[in-house]
C-alpha cells in the first residue's frame, strides 16, 4: 500500500502527538471522520519480523523504551531534594516505537468499575490526597469500552466474575487457553471462596481481523508481537488509519515544542526528523496522546508569551497528580513444572478485593492476575536465604520451570506534590529539557501493596505451593503506568483539560493519554486509555465537523 | 508437537516474508511447515562472537574462573561450558562498555586482595576449587562481584548470539526449551484441568 505523505508547509486537520494506545485510535477515528491526520512518533517504525525474542534487549537494553543514556529523567522523593539521575534505568518507562507502550504491553485489559469514577464522593477526604470524582460515569464510557473490545481485539469471559461492571456486549473473542499459573491460582482463590475467572486479553484467542491466534511464544511484556496477534495499535488501528488514504504516520519524528499564534490558539508542532533537524508541520488542531509523562513534558516545554508558566496550565496542575499503580504479590514454587515461559502471560486474575474497604483502615483497591516472567529478570535475584552464586545458586537457576507469581495491582493516590515537570539543567541528546519526576507514595497506597502480599501468599499457599516468597514493598521510584498529569475536570481551575479532553485553556489543543485519568483505577490502565481515546475522538471530530476547533 | 519444528530464526524469517496478513491467517497452522522449507542456511544470525575482543587473555582467564564458580559445572553444565565469558568479553566491548573502566579496576583490585592473601606466584585462575570458593566467601560483597555475578547471569540465559548460552546449554540448565510456539498444556498443572465452572448467580456468556 501507497502510504500517503503530507508537506510541513500543507495544513492538515489534525496532527496527532503519539502512535501507541489512544493516538493509534484517535488517528483512525479523525482520518475515518474526514480528516486529514499526521501521526508523529518518536520512535522507529519496526515490521513484525523485525521483532525479536530477545530478553537481554528489550528487558535490560532499552531496546524499544526511552533510552536513560539518550533521554535520561531525573528523580527525587519531594520538592526540598535535588533530582538526580537514577542508575540503570529512567523513571517513567514507555515504548519509543510506532504503537508506543501497546507495542510491548502485557495486553491485561480490565475496564474500570462504576466505582472507580466516583470515588471522591464515597471516600474523599483522604489526608494528602486529591481523590475527586471523573467528570464522566462509568454508563457514558460503557459504549467505548465495548467498542475497543471489538474494534482492537479482546478476548475473555464476559460475565464470569461476579464482580464485573455491566457490560453491552460480550467478548468477541473466548479467553486464552489457562496455563499452570492461572490452574493453581484458580485453585488456591476458589479454595479460599473468592473468585477467579479468565483474563480479559488484547491477545487475538483466534483469529481476529485478519490477525491470528496467539502462538503462546511466552513473551508479552516488554516484548512485540511478531506475529501480530497482541492488539498493539501498529497492528490494529494505525493500518487502517493509514488505510484511509488521510493519515501518515511520520516515525522518528520528536515533537519538541507546541507553536501557538499571539490569537492563542496553536498553530502546529516544532520536531526533530530522523536527521535530528528541526521541522514545522502546520496544522489547523493538535491532539496531544504522548502518554502520562511526555504529555506533561511537551505543554510545560512550550510555554511562551502568555502561557508562561507552561501552555494549557493556567490552573498550575499540568504534570501533577502524578500515579502509578501500586501493587504487591508474592513468587511460589511448586512440586512440579509448570513451564510459565510458555503461554500468554496472564490466564486469570480476581477482583473480589477491588473496592476499598475502610475495614481494612485504609484506603486502597485492586485485582490479583497469576503471571510469569522472562527468565533472564528472573534469574536476577534470589529469595531471601538462597545463595546468590555456587552450586545451591545452580540448582535454584534449575528450578525456573517450577515458579510463577500472584501478583497484585492497585491504587495509587493523586497527590499534587507528586508529578512530571522540567529539569532545571538536565536535557536529552536532542539538546530538549528533560523530565524531572518527584515522587513519594502516599502511606495508604503503601499500606494497600503490604496488605495484597498477605492475600497472594494466602492464595499461594492454599493453592499448594511448596515455597512462597513474599514480595517486598518498597517506595516507589519510578513506574511504566504513567497516570493523571492532565486531569480531567469540569472545573477549569482544578483541572487541565474538559470532558471532552480539550484544553481549558487552548481551544484547538486537545489532550487524551494515561495523562486524563483523574484516578489510578487498579492496575491496568490501557482498555481505559483506549475507551477515552474512542469517546474523545467522537467528540473532536464532531467539534471540527461543527468549525467549533 | 507432531510436525518438526523449525528455528525461531526460520520462524521469523517465514513471517516476515509474507507477503499479506491473510496468509497468516489462512495458513496459520502451517507456518511452521512453510518455516521448514524457507531457505536460511548458511546465515546462521544465532552465532555469537568465539574470541575475546576487549578482556586480555589473563584479564578473561580470571573472569571465566569466577563465572565458573558462580554458576559451576559438573553433572550439568556451568558458566564455563555456555562460554559465558565470551558474553562477557562481548558485553564490556559493547553495550556495557560504559562500565569497562569500573569493571577493569575491580578485577586489578580482586587480583591484588588474592596476591595479598595466597601470594602472587599464581592468579585466582590457578588455585584449586576449594580455594576459589573460599576466596569469593570473603570477596562476594564487592561491586566488582556482584558485576561478574550479573554478567554470568545474563550470560548464561540471553540469546546465543551475544556469545554466551553456548549450545543453547543456559536455558537447557534452566529447563526452557527454544520454540517459538507453543500449544497447551503447557505445564503439569494444565494437563487435566476441567473447565472454568461458572460461579453461583453468574451466566458467562460468548459471543
Amino acid at each position: 500500500m501507497d502510504r500517503k505523505t503530507f508537506k510541513t508547509s500543507e495544513t492538515v486537520d489534525f496532527i496527532v502527538v503519539g502512535s501507541g494506545s489512544s493516538g493509534g485510535i484517535m488517528a483512525r477515528e479523525l482520518a475515518r471522520a474526514g480528516n486529514s491526520v499526521v501521526v508523529m512518533e518518536q520512535g522507529p517504525r519496526m515490521e513484525a519480523h523485525e521483532f525479536e525474542h530477545d530478553e537481554l534487549k528489550y528487558r535490560q537494553l532499552s531496546g524499544i523504551t526511552n533510552n536513560p543514556a539518550t533521554n535520561p529523567q531525573t528523580f527525587r522523593r519531594d520538592a526540598t531534594e535535588k533530582a538526580e539521575r537514577t542508575a540503570g534505568r529512567n523513571p517513567l518507562t514507555y515504548a519509543r516505537v510506532v504503537g508506543g507502550s501497546s507495542t510491548h504491553f502485557n495486553a491485561n485489559f480490565w475496564r474500570l468499575h462504576e466505582i472507580d469514577f466516583i470515588e471522591g464522593s464515597r471516600y474523599g477526604g483522604i489526608e494528602g490526597a486529591s481523590l475527586v470524582d471523573w467528570p464522566i460515569t462509568y454508563a457514558e464510557l460503557e459504549p467505548y469500552y465495548t467498542k475497543v473490545e471489538w474494534e482492537v481485539g479482546v478476548s475473555g469471559l464476559a460475565g464470569a466474575s461476579p464482580f464485573d461492571p455491566w457490560r453491552s456486549k460480550p467478548y468477541p473473542m473466548p479467553p486464552l487457553p489457562v496455563k499452570s499459573s492461572g490452574v493453581l491460582f484458580e485453585r488456591g482463590a476458589r479454595k479460599l471462596g473468592l473468585h477467579p475467572f479468565p483474563a480479559p486479553m488484547a491477545i487475538n484467542s483466534v483469529t481476529y481481523r485478519d490477525r491470528p491466534a496467539c502462538a503462546q511464544c511466552g513473551l508479552c511484556g516488554g516484548f512485540a508481537c511478531e506475529v501480530m496477534a497482541k492488539s498493539s495499535s501498529v497492528w490494529t488501528v494505525i493500518p487502517e488509519a493509514e488505510a484511509t488514504g488521510r493519515c501518515e504516520v511520520r516515525s522518528e519524528s520528536y515533537v519538541f515544542r507546541i507553536g501557538m499564534n499571539k490569537a492563542g490558539r496553536t498553530t502546529g508542532v516544532y520536531y526533530y526528523d530522523s536527521d535530528r533537524k528541526e521541522q514545522f508541520q502546520n496544522a489547523r488542531a493538535v491532539v496531544v496522546c504522548a502518554n502520562g509523562a511526555e504529555t506533561p513534558k511537551l505543554l510545560l516545554n512550550s510555554a511562551t508569551n502568555g502561557f508562561e508558566q507552561g501552555l494549557a496550565n493556567s490552573s498550575g496542575k499540568v504534570g501533577r497528580y502524578l500515579m502509578f499503580n501500586k501493587g504487591g504479590g508474592a513468587q511460589a514454587r511448586f512440586e512440579h513444572p509448570l513451564n510459565e515461559y510458555k503461554g500468554a502471560n496472564v490466564t486469570r486474575i480476581m477482583h473480589d478485593f477491588y473496592d476499598s474497604d475502610p475495614k481494612r483502615g485504609f484506603y486502597g483497591g485492586g485485582g490479583f492476575d497469576a503471571r510469569s516472567g522472562g527468565p533472564l529478570t528472573w534469574g536476577q535475584s534470589v529469595p531471601k536465604g538462597t545463595p546468590n552464586w555456587g552450586p545451591e545458586f545452580k540448582e535454584y537457576l534449575e528450578s525456573y520451570t517450577y515458579w510463577m507469581n500472584c501478583s497484585g495491582h492497585g491504587t495509587s493516590l493523586a497527590q499534587e506534590t507528586n508529578r512530571v515537570d522540567i529539569d532545571p539543567e538536565l536535557k536529552d541528546d536532542w539538546g530538549v529539557p528533560a523530565i524531572r519526576v518527584t515522587y513519594k507514595d502516599h502511606p495508604d497506597d503503601v499500606k494497600h501493596a503490604k496488605w495484597q502480599v498477605e492475600r497472594a501468599v494466602e492464595i499461594m499457599d492454599a493453592a499448594g505451593a511448596v515455597q512462597i516468597v513474599p514480595g517486598e514493598v518498597g517506595e516507589a521510584s519510578g513506574g511504566v503506568h504513567l497516570l493523571g498529569t492532565c486531569r480531567m475536570g469540569n472545573d477549569a481551575g482544578s483541572s487541565v483539560i474538559d470532558k471532552y479532553h480539550r484544553t481549558h485553556d487552548v481551544k484547538n489543543l486537545f489532550l487524551c493519554d494515561g495523562s486524563s485519568m483523574v484516578t489510578s483505577g487498579r492496575g491496568q490502565p490501557t482498555q481505559t486509555i483506549e475507551a477515552l481515546a474512542f469517546r474523545a475522538a467522537d467528540h473532536i471530530a464532531k467539534f471540527a465537523k461543527a468549525g467549533e476547533i | 508437537m507432531e510436525q518438526p519444528i523449525p528455528s525461531r530464526r526460520q520462524f521469523l524469517a517465514a513471517v516476515g516474508n509474507l507477503a499479506s496478513v491473510g496468509w497468516i491467517t489462512l495458513n496459520w497452522p502451517q507456518i511452521a511447515v512453510a518455516a521448514e522449507h524457507a531457505d536460511h542456511a548458511g546465515h546462521d544470525a544465532a552465532a555469537g562472537p568465539t574470541s575475546l575482543t576487549t578482556l586480555t587473555a589473563a584479564e578473561a582467564a580470571e573472569v571465566d574462573a569466577i563465572a565458573n564458580r558462580i554458576v559451576p559445572g559438573g553433572a550439568t553444565p556451568g558458566a564455563r561450558d555456555a562460554r559465558v565469558i565470551y558474553f562477557i568479553d562481548n558485553a564490556l566491548g559493547s553495550f556495557f562498555a560504559g562500565q569497562l573502566p569500573a569493571f577493569r579496576k575491580g578485577l586489578t583490585e580482586f587480583g591484588s586482595a588474592y596476591a595479598a592473601r595466597y601470594g602472587a606466584g599464581a592468579p585466582f585462575s590457578a588455585a584449586p576449587e576449594a580455594q576459589q570458593t573460599a576466596w569469593l566467601k570473603e570477596a562476594d560483597k564487592t561491586p566488582f562481584f556482584t558485576a561478574v555475578r550479573r554478567l554470568t547471569v545474563l550470560g548464561l540465559i540471553a540469546l546465543p548470539k551475544y556469545g554466551g548460552n553456548h549450545d543453547n546449554l543456559g536455558w537447557k540448565l534452566i529447563g526452557v526449551e527454544d520454540n517459538h510456539y507453543w500449544e497447551p498444556p503447557f505445564g503439569y498443572y494444565d494437563r487435566d484441568y476441567a473447565g472454568f465452572e461458572p460461579y453461583p448467580g453468574t451466566k458467562p456468556y460468548t459471543a
